[in-house]
């Protein structure tokens, strides 16, 4: 009796809890182009949640259909409970940054971030308010007459964040935010943005096919590839646990060995590879004499030049190429079979002694916990 | 020695294209009545223009017609244009093709195919008399197809996602228009209404297959006072006509150019207040 009822407390408040449902979304451009197929998810209040996908897959469409800038073909879309399906974009509680930012050429930064205000009907002193509370929150005060051509790319991109989030909006979606900033900005305004969104604690989906950028900023994520959802999940999730090869690929970098599941146990599975036999410390959902992949992240594997104890979970290769980034160095390991084994170690020591050259012959081992087998 | 050729050549062709107007500029102020005979300075030929009737009918004519069909033009030319550009129909390239049709038929063409229109029209509902009205509709019916390439022009350029923001940010699609795509496009109209007025001030073939008596336009009388002899009074009449367009074009680049220095202006001054 109880238990039923926090059940039905739970339920409850995690119905309340989605600000944003999508159901079956489908969006078919000129009778046969699937942009979208499919597409069911929830948003809770609060949540950062990042599409991420390839270009082409269809993340802008989601996106624009949210918006209201395209009609569904099929599915329907609920904020707060209400369906907006068929709302046109002005009457949504729903503001956009554009990827290009879109913002007005022909008014100052203050009248584009007032734009939206105005619309509203609201009083003169209101928007002065709001606008100048907005100015100080992306640290744009002193460019408040300035005219969007006389910004820099930075600049630009935090006045089209102030304008989306004008009208406080329920849902704010963010198309490729940072895309059009050179790398080392990028950084420093990714933190910046997030520092921002989290002030305001507006709900937000965004856009990206920078998997880094998606990481750092969202608390979920969905990978999308041709229309539809592959995964989603928190970023570690992801990234831990890939459900198929596509997204081990996508997200980081990962060696893929290809096998036959040789002993399937429920505490262990042995998994047979040309290059070495891998020792599963977990059981998984397949079957003896299934072919799969197992998956080791490049900075999951040790290399040492004295040969590993036991017959698991090792291999030997020669070390063709070595890149340093400084924090670490990434050496490429060509094994017997041909295959390239990316391999991640942290520089611990200043003068890299007991390091690798090319032409090295080295062994590369790894835990028993640190494959992902992928069955798709 | 490519240099010196490349500036000889462009002087040629400046010397080809602007010596005969240069020419009938001068002899408009030429004293003597032979119009290859230089005498003396005067402005007679001037001053009898201000009291020749026909002439300044003509003139008044000309800049009504040409204003009202700028203006025409200029509206047609938009909405044309907005159909092509934001629209997406069955037929649209057909359509969009079309549209630049008037732009390379040859004038005589669109000036008889008008004129026989317009007499059935006439046959049928006694109505319109070939005059003002006729002129206006063929004029505007030309430029309606050059101020629509302009605006085309400017649309396709402007970022389609500015009026989606405004409608993200509130804007009825009225508003929209209002508010940012009005305002973006307006040197492109500029343009397009200096482009179809000098078009319509300057016309001689749509004109005189449209026009009706009384309604005779700047360059039919010319064109038909050349016919009997020439005389310096044409000349100062071409200089008048010439002074008109010249003008209309002068006022556009200043338009544009003084735009475009403001920006410069601007963007400078973003810079130096960025170095800072
Ligand atoms: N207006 C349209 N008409 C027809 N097809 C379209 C239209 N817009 C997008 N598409 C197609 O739909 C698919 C998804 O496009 P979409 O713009 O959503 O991709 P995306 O994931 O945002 O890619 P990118 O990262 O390159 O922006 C693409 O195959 C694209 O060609
Ligand atoms: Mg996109």
């Amino acid at each position: 009796m109880a238990a039923e009822k926090t059940l039905k407390l739970e339920k409850n408040s995690l119905h309340q809890d989605n600000l944003l449902r999508i159901e079956n979304l489908t969006k078919i451009y000129d009778g046969s182009v699937k942009a979208v197929d499919d597409v069911s998810l929830t948003v809770a209040k609060g949540e950062i949640f990042g599409l991420l996908g390839s270009s082409g897959c269809g993340k802008s469409t989601l996106l624009r259909m949210l918006a209201g800038f395209e009609v569904p073909t099929n599915g329907k879309i609920f904020l707060a409970g209400e369906d907006i399906t068929n709302l046109p974009p002005y009457q949504r509680p729903i503001n956009m940054m554009f990827q290009s930012y879109a913002l007005f050429p022909h008014l100052s930064v203050w009248d584009n971030i007032a734009f939206g205000l105005r619309r509203d009907g609201m009083a003169k002193e209101k928007i002065m308010e709001r606008v100048e509370s907005l100015l100080k929150l992306v640290q744009l005060g002193k460019f408040a007459k300035r005219k969007p051509h006389q910004l820099s790319g930075g600049q630009q991109q935090r006045v089209a964040l102030a304008r989306s989030l004008a009208k406080q909006p329920k849902l704010l979606l963010l198309d490729e935010p940072l895309g059009a900033l050179d790398k080392k900005l990028r950084e420093s305004t990714q933190l910046e943005l997030v520092n921002i969104i989290e002030e305001v604690g507006v709900t937000c989906v965004l856009v990206t096919h920078d998997q880094e950028e998606a990481m750092t900023i969202s608390s979920r994520i969905a990978v999308m590839s041709e229309g539809s959802f592959l995964q989603v999940g928190t970023p570690d999730e992801i990234y831990e646990t890939p459900n198929s090869r596509l997204i081990a690929d996508f997200i980081g970098n990962v060696n893929i060995f290809e096998g036959v599941v040789d002993e399937d146990l429920p505490d262990h599975v042995t998994v047979k590879c040309p290059e070495c036999t891998h020792y599963v410390g977990h059981g998984i959902t397949g079957s003896s004499g299934m072919s799969v992949g197992v998956a080791v992240r490049p900075e999951k594997i040790l290399l040492s030049k004295t040969k590993p104890k036991g017959k698991y979970n090792w291999c030997e290769g020669e070390v063709t190429d070595i890149a340093y980034f400084g924090a670490h160095t990434t050496y490429h390991l060509k094994l017997m079979t041909g295959m390239i084994l990316k391999v991640q170690q942290q520089n611990r020591t200043r003068n890299l002694e007991g390091g690798f050259t090319w032409g090295d012959r080295a062994f590369a081992q790894w835990d028993d916990l640190a494959m992902i087998v992928l069955t798709h | 020695m490519t240099n010196t050729f490349g500036r000889s050549w462009m002087i040629a062709v400046y010397l080809f294209l602007y010596i005969p107007i240069i020419t009938l500029v001068v002899f408009s102020f030429n004293g003597s009545p032979l119009v290859t005979v230089w005498s003396e300075f005067t402005l007679k030929w001037y001053g009898k223009l201000a009291q020749d009737r026909e002439i300044i009918a003509g003139v008044i004519l000309s800049l009504k017609l040409a204003f009202l069909s700028g203006m025409l033009s200029v509206l047609f030319g938009t909405f044309t244009a907005f159909a092509l550009v934001r629209y997406r129909f069955r037929g649209h390239t057909l359509l969009s093709s079309m549209a630049n049709m008037p732009l390379v038929m040859p004038d005589v063409l669109v000036g008889l195919s008008l004129l026989l229109m317009l007499v059935s029209l006439q046959r049928w509902l006694g109505y319109p008399e070939r005059g003002l009205l006729t002129i206006l509709l063929g004029h505007a019916f030309l430029g309606t197809a050059y101020a629509a390439v302009v605006v085309v022009s400017r649309l396709r350029e402007m970022d389609s996602k500015l009026e989606e923001a405004a409608m993200d940010l509130g804007c009825k699609p009225f508003q929209v228009f209002t508010l940012v795509t009005f305002p973006l496009i307006v040197p492109a109209l500029v343009s397009a209404f200096l482009l179809t007025f000098t078009l319509s001030f300057d016309d001689v073939v749509l004109s005189a297959f449209l026009s009706g008596p009384g309604s005779t336009t700047l360059p039919l009388v010319i064109f038909s006072r050349a016919r009997l002899g020439l005389s310096p009074s044409i000349n100062a009449v071409a200089a008048v006509t010439i002074a008109v367009v010249s003008i209309a074009v002068i006022v556009s680049s200043i338009y544009q150019s003084r735009a475009e220095k403001q920006r410069m202006r601007e963007i400078a001054q973003a810079y130096n207040d960025g170095n800072q």
